[in-house]
């Protein structure tokens, strides 16, 4: 080796020492899954906490089923509708407690290493620190994918009560999964933040209940607030009265009695009705402007990204489901208020028709929802990364390298 | 090591010089604060390959700190630091992994036994599944862990642990050992140990700098001495006070004059109460010197009961270093 002077280091790094520690081994993700999944399913009682979580969903999806079919509603039946009654529930139950349980694996898997003492010889290694974040968000998203993978069969039982599309129960089981992974992102992002593993733990599930709470509160608040003066056309129906003989003993095709205007049309009992135009102000909540705050809500995803069973043609409103209807009420939201209300016609108006036809060609709102997730993910890994990144430039607060 | 081989003929002697005199693990004017806490102000050391440096300082002098820095885990606000010729700063990765590092902290993985843990931890460095089993098995051995081998580190004790911690420093063979008070929760026998491991180590060609508040332990392990206080490394002073020190000597007599007698061999003393006899710490250069004042004093009449050095002289020098400046 030659004595070359090596010359004086500036502070700065270079840009591929800076480069350095986000740089990627697969084997190096696999070795810190390992560990941490190791770490995990010896240190706590999984199998129970397996178990706790398959009687509770197994309990509910008993309950939803029995409630279900005790008020009489036939789901599958011709009368009962698409009916992913069950099955939208139950899906929501499996990502209301996935939306509990995931934080509680990620939140304080890097704060908590730290305070124990096991991250800094893990650092100090030829592991990169994006090889040690991937690592720990694998472990904890596949620890959270045995959760779902418990919940699956249940399901799938909910599924086969109802008459979803087959890729229904494909898209939810992904977007679930999905979901997952975005949550513990999130939590791996505050335990890099944050000093103490409460403190990670309290601002993980604060940002899931913004995303599944505060965000729909502020929408409807909002949409109370801000609304907008719109002119709006309503038709209703003006009856004829007539002082002849008894409309009800009119048979069809009986002559119009004298007195009854060229356009007036007969309702089911035959009475002559006249539709009549009405336009006035109205103010009306702006939620085409606010949709998007609805967008980013993991039940909105699971229920829009799942394909809805086909429409009756005549029952354009009357199949609601679980999944379905929250996906037709964003849709609605987004395409704003209707400004043409038609209780004269039997069939749908003209405005109406158009309407709906504007909310069916609507793209997906699903895909915005999980971009912006996919976001707060990926910013949770790049906390991490920067959290993990050695030789440390400046320590957070409170905490200490070793 | 940032290795440039020479092309042309007889350069290789010229190598082997060089390799053995650089050293492998330097710093110069490395300081760092952590917000207004000025943690290490001044640090400078070098430690050559097949040497054991000590680091020596009380609580709070920045010890555990410049450590850090040396291991790749810490950024030095400014300075040099170089760990087989390599920047921390400019190639991490590289400097990071030339150096075995023993933290002051001890974090196990509680659910992982102890061959897993350093199974683990030779994978992350790179090492095959196959030798990081043999590496695994072989670093137990040396520790004297093998009979633990199968047990979770949660019932290991706390000198187990450190010894676990030893081996896990040791996974990467590295070049560089950097141990953060090693001794530190051992009973005796495995301090001795310890302390055998890692002169062991130096003779192997590998330059460790070691930390402990257990000044007498370090006496017989190391071949040379850093002082640290308030974030400074204390450089010549401290060498020249632990060369003072090395030469105090406490000589015990039953019989005789002792006073007058070492005045006669005109030699530095200062006289000291014994309940029998009379005691003297004097200044001896050496292991011939003693004998020779032994030889004298016997001459005089006095009849010697013991001579040796006076206690540890890192400690000492210690002592002495921190009254000074207290």
């Amino acid at each position: 080796m030659t004595t070359t002077t090596q010359p004086p280091v500036s502070a700065a790094a270079p840009s591929s020492a800076r480069r350095e520690p986000w740089r990627v081994s697969v084997a190096g993700v696999r070795l810190v899954a390992g560990l941490e999944l190791r770490q995990r399913v010896r240190s706590t009682k999984w199998k129970w906490a397996l178990v706790s979580v398959a009687v509770l969903i197994g309990g509910i999806t008993f309950l939803v089923w029995g409630a279900n079919h005790a008020f009489g509603s036939d789901s599958g039946g011709d009368y009962g509708g698409p009916g992913d009654v069950v099955f939208g529930l139950v899906v929501f139950f499996v990502l209301f407690l996935g939306l509990v349980v995931s934080p509680t694996l990620s939140a304080t898997s890097i704060n908590g290493d730290v305070r124990d003492g096991t991250m800094a010889p893990l650092q100090a290694t030829a592991l990169s620190a994006a090889d040690i974040v991937l690592g720990k968000l694998l472990a904890s998203w596949a620890a959270s994918l045995a959760f779902l993978a418990v919940a699956l069969p249940f399901i799938t039982i909910a599924y086969f009560d109802g008459r979803m599309p087959a890729l229904a129960m494909l898209t939810v089981v992904l977007v679930l999964a999905i979901e997952l992974l975005v949550v513990c992102a999130i939590g791996l992002g505050w335990s890099a933040l944050t000093a103490r593993t409460s403190a990670s733990a309290v601002l993980t599930y604060t940002t899931v209940a913004v995303l599944v709470a505060v965000l729909p509160i502020i929408f409807g608040l909002l949409s109370v607030t801000f609304t907008e003066e719109v002119t709006v056309t309503s038709s209703y129906r003006e009856y004829v009265y007539l002082d002849g003989p008894d409309p009800e003993s009119a048979k069809p095709g009986d002559p119009r009695p004298a007195g009854v205007p060229d356009n007036a049309q007969q309702d089911e009992q035959g009475m002559y009705y006249v539709c009549r135009d009405n336009t006035y102000t109205s103010s009306m909540p702006r939620t085409d402007k606010l949709w998007w705050l609805l967008a980013v809500n993991p039940y909105v995803i699971v229920a829009d990204s799942a394909p809805s069973p086909d429409w009756s043609p005549d029952g354009y409103y009357g199949d609601i489901g679980i999944l379905s209807g929250l996906k037709q009420a964003v849709r609605e939201a987004r395409v704003g208020p209707s400004t043409s209300f038609d209780d004269c016609d039997y069939q749908v108006s003209y405005e109406e028709q158009q309407r709906r036809d504007r909310i069916d060609s609507l793209p997906a709102v699903w895909p915005w929802g999980l971009a912006v997730q996919a976001l707060l993910a990926a910013g949770g890994v790049a906390l991490g990364v920067r959290r993990l990144s050695v030789p440390y430039g400046k320590l957070p607060a409170g905490s200490r390298v070793a | 090591m940032s290795t440039s081989y020479p092309t042309k003929g007889s350069a290789s002697s010229v190598m082997t010089i060089v390799t053995t005199t650089a050293p492998a693990l330097e710093a110069h004017g490395v300081r760092r604060a952590f917000g207004a806490v000025q943690a290490v102000v001044n640090a400078s050391l070098s430690v050559e390959p097949g040497s054991v440096t000590a680091l020596i300082g009380p609580n709070g002098s920045g010890k555990t700190t410049l450590m850090l820095m040396l291991a790749g885990l810490l950024r030095p606000d400014g300075g040099d630091v170089r760990v087989g010729g390599l920047s921390p700063i400019t190639s991490p990765k590289a400097a990071r992994t030339a150096v075995g590092w023993m933290p002051d902290v001890l974090g196990t993985w509680d659910s992982l036994t102890c061959r897993e843990t350093l199974v683990t931890f030779a994978r992350a460095y790179g090492l095959s599944p196959a030798d990081a089993d043999a590496r695994a098995f072989s670093l137990l051995e040396r520790v004297h862990l093998a009979d633990l081998a199968a047990q979770p580190a949660r019932v290991l004790s706390r000198g187990q642990k450190q010894r676990l911690s030893l081996a896990r420093a040791l996974v990467n063979d590295p070049p560089v050992l950097i141990l953060d008070e090693p001794a530190s929760g051992l009973d005796p026998r495995s301090r001795v140990e310890l302390r055998d491991l890692v002169r062991e180590l130096g003779t192997e060609g590998k330059a460790v700098l070691v930390s402990s508040h257990v000044l007498a332990e370090l006496d017989e392990m190391v071949d040379d001495a850093i002082f640290m206080s308030k974030g400074v490394t204390l450089g010549e002073a401290a060498d020249a006070e632990v060369a003072r020190a090395r030469t105090r000597w406490r000589l015990v007599a039953v019989e005789g004059d002792l006073g007058a007698a070492l005045a006669k061999a005109s030699r530095d003393f200062t006289l000291e109460e014994v309940p029998q006899g009379t005691a003297a710490v004097v200044s001896v250069s050496g292991d011939a010197d003693a004998a020779a004042l032994v030889a004298a004093l016997v001459g005089e009449g006095i009849k010697v009961a013991r001579i040796a050095p006076v206690g540890s002289a890192l400690e000492q020098a210690y002592l002495t270093m921190e009254t000074e400046r207290r």
